[in-house]
């Protein structure tokens, strides 16, 4: 095994209990080093793409990367993936925090896991022995509480759980690491609830070899100089993610009311970053290894929306629960946020569904005898509060909305449609694309839906991040014009998935620059790759999940924006302006070798070495 | 429009003009209060052989001191940014965003990032009307 990895992965089979270790020929990490990537190369090649996501036989996979457990700054994330119940087609979710590190030490790069328990089972994974207990007492108890439970039988442990929402298969349900850090998107706790796997703990001491200790060494100290230095660094550490409200809202940025108001500044100010800072603050919090520390914990200390002291609300959050739906009280965010890391929900899927219901009840689709009584006014909080267990334990309009917003439009049918805001029925995050163009192609074509994470766009389009050393780029790109945004967005996509494939956080892949970030990956691996290999395995990712979800049925069909996203603001940085999507498409499809179907062209899958791909998408 | 030479007292008492003139301004930055300085380091090449230090005041949408200064007058300023020539006049120009050259290291800030960006429209506007001076760069005279 090369050097950086732990040396072999885990299968558990849940129906039959067992627990194999195996081995993955150094040639395919060297294609696709890690994370994701290898994540899907491992699900094309192993199992049925065409089985129910929530089926025994449909894997949920726990990747790491090289970098991870190494000690350089960022390098705490693991990615789940699966094929996700939300969308039907490639899901994948990265996610910092402590698991992944630990997974590592514990003696493992990944754990694939088939089949299904009679029983809910917790999967314990300490130095190297795997093995299944009885989930006793633990199924129907929410996240925190989980966790709790297991850390009182060994402190050391790191916990990755699922709440109700993923025992009841909400189709946008979460799992968390430490509480405090979510496998979010594309509902893959909902395959681990499937399953009847309610928790997996790691412990572990495994030290990875590294192929240059010394100069990596070396590196870390140049890694955590440019923290120092980084203005992006500086801001998270200040005021977390939601540093991006203030500035956002100006840039046409943040969406309003179920992205159909352009500004209100208002709500920007009461819900920004640094509101947050000066009232619930209590502390700052770090995943491991990473001297950024952008993490929030708060405490709401009394009021209607009291909170004990615990993780806060991510910007995507204070978007969803807040200028999406009109709710102007912070503290009203913290409690949903609260509510939904408990139950184990996605705060961007589940505020977005709660905001299309608002509209809905605005426009009288959604009466009172349908919302079992609940006053879905915007910004009525008490109301989205009562919701929230309803959805989780889908109950009346709780498992309409469980089903995930575009199913639950199409289950309504009129034009309920018309107000969902997603692409390949992911739910937009909360960046709009009439402010950012950029952005809107991004989302069109990023593989596991309307994803902000496959990708160094929002980075480079809103210039937090310069890489000219990487491909051609402006000093400054307009956010409202398309014009040059397909190569931006291509070069931007082929980086920025190295963080999910090296397993190392965006915003580090943001701050740091990128020739440290290449030294530090060969210093480990002794991969020896130069910016065009690394770019390479970038093209790789995205062509081999294209080429997946081309099997699941996507085309160029496809590889569109929402009606809602198509038509123009009147009010905001954005006003006036949507994407050119035929030029952006044209374009793009030409940049990645795509044909008038969607499909990547035969020429192209040989470029990349995806042989096997090539085969399954063209049998004859 | 009459030019002024860039970063002298003549350019920077134009801003300040600019700047005290506008209704919009003052609803804007009715909160904002403490000084600015802005550090030019030196580029030889572009008729810049020493630093430049300017300082300037803002009190509540109103104007104060707007001075070419020496260095300890400048790093008393409640916030302090510095960065190259060619930078400081893309920002000038219009050419790069500034909060963009601040998060992309081109430009570094010494102060309250929060309150920078608590009132970060204060900021853009004050960019913006120095945007609208005619102005005569060292590298172009």
């Amino acid at each position: 095994m090369a050097n950086g990895y732990a040396g072999r992965f885990l299968r558990v089979n849940l129906t039959d209990g067992s627990c194999d270790p195996f081995t993955v020929d150094d040639a395919l990490l060297r294609k696709f080093i890690g994370g994701s990537s290898l994540g899907a190369k491992l699900f094309l090649d192993g199992f049925p793409l065409e089985a129910d996501p929530l089926a025994p036989q449909s894997p949920l996979m726990v990747m790491t990367g090289p970098l991870v457990a190494s000690g350089f700054p960022g390098s705490s994330r693991f990615a789940v993936c699966a094929k996700s119940p939300l969308t039907g087609i490639w899901g994948e979710s990265a996610c910092g925090g402590t698991f992944g590190p630990e997974l590592k030490r514990a003696g493992y790069d990944g754990i694939v896991i088939t089949g299904r328990a009679t029983e809910p089972l917790v999967l314990s994974i300490v130095e190297g022995e795997a093995k299944l207990t009885a989930a006793a007492g633990l199924w129907g108890k929410d996240v925190y509480e989980t966790t709790d439970l297991l850390k009182e039988a060994d402190k050391n442990i790191k916990v990755l759980a699922i709440g109700p929402a993923g025992e009841n298969l909400v189709r946008f349900a979460a799992i968390a690491n430490d509480k405090g850090h979510f496998v979010g998107r594309t509902g893959l706790g909902a395959v681990m609830g499937a399953k009847r796997l309610k928790a997996i703990c790691v412990r572990g001491r495994q030290k990875m070899e590294k192929a240059d200790d010394t100069r990596f060494r070396e590196l870390i100290k140049t890694a955590f100089g440019e923290i120092k230095e980084s203005a992006l660094a500086n801001s998270l550490n200040a005021m977390g993610s939601d540093a991006n409200m203030d500035i956002g809202m100006i840039n046409g940025d943040v969406p309003v009311k179920n992205w159909t108001v352009g500004e209100d500044f208002d709500l920007s100010s009461a819900l920004s970053g640094p509101t947050l800072s000066e009232t619930y603050l209590t502390r700052v919090h770090a995943c491991t290894h990473c001297p950024v520390a952008c993490k929030r914990v708060v405490r709401v200390p009394d009021g209607p929306f009291k909170t004990e002291e615990g993780p806060g609300p991510e910007y995507e959050t204070c978007g969803t629960f807040g200028t999406m739906i009109m709710n102007r009280d912070l503290a009203g965010v913290i409690k949903a946020n609260e509510i939904c890391n408990r139950l184990g929900m996605d705060t961007i899927s589940c505020g977005a569904a709660i905001a299309w219901a608002m509209e809905l009840f605005e426009k009288g689709t959604l009466t009172l005898s349908r919302t079992g009584g609940l006053d879905l006014a915007w910004g009525n909080m008490d109301a989205v509060l009562t919701l929230l267990p309803r959805i989780a334990h889908r109950e009346g309009l709780g498992d309409l909305l469980a089903q995930g917003t575009l199913a639950a439009a199409r289950m309504l049918g009129g034009d309920a449609e018309d107000s969902v805001v997603h692409v390949k029925g992911l739910d937009l995050p909360m960046h709009d694309p009439r402010g950012f163009h950029g952005m809107g192609l991004a989302y069109m074509m990023s593989n596991r839906g309307a994803c902000h994470l496959q990708h160094s766009v929002l980075a480079t389009e809103q210039g937090m991040a310069s890489w000219p050393q990487l491909f051609p780029m402006k000093d400054d790109y307009r956010g409202t014009t398309s014009e040059g945004k397909a190569e931006l967005v291509f070069h931007s996509e082929n980086y920025g998935i190295l963080g999910n494939s090296l397993s190392i956080c965006h915003y580090l892949a943001d701050i740091l620059k990128p020739e440290t970030i290449r030294d530090a990956f060969n210093a480990v691996t002794g991969f020896d790759l130069d910016f065009a290999g690394l770019m390479t395995c970038g093209a790789r990712d995205w062509t081999l999940k294209r080429g997946i979800n081309n099997l699941l049925g996507v085309t160029s069909r496809d590889d569109v924006l929402p009606k809602r996203i198509m038509t123009a603001l009147k009010e905001g940085a954005g006003a006036g302006s949507v994407p050119d999507v035929e030029r952006l498409k044209s374009e793009y499809y030409a940049l990645r070798g795509l044909d008038g179907r969607g499909f990547p062209r035969q020429e192209k899958l040989r470029e990349l070495g995806l042989d096997e791909l090539r085969q399954r998408l063209y049998p004859d | 429009m009459a030019k002024y030479n860039a970063m002298t007292q003549e350019w920077l008492e134009a801003w300040k003009v600019k700047i005290a003139t506008s209704a919009e301004y003052r609803e804007i930055a009715k909160n904002w209060e403490g000084s600015v300085s802005i550090i030019v380091n030196p580029d030889p090449a572009a008729g810049i052989p020493e630093p430049i230090f300017l300082f300037t005041d803002y009190w509540h949408g109103d104007v104060k001191d707007f001075l070419v200064c020496d260095k300890a007058k400048a790093e008393s300023a409640k916030f302090v940014m510095s960065g190259d020539y060619a930078r400081w006049k893309q920002v000038a120009r219009k050419e790069v965003d500034s909060t963009k050259a601040l998060m992309q290291g081109k430009l570094k800030l010494r102060g309250d990032l929060t309150y920078v960006v608590r009132n970060i429209k204060t900021v853009n506007k004050v960019i913006d009307l120095l945007c609208e001076i005619e102005t005569i760069w060292p590298d172009e005279a």
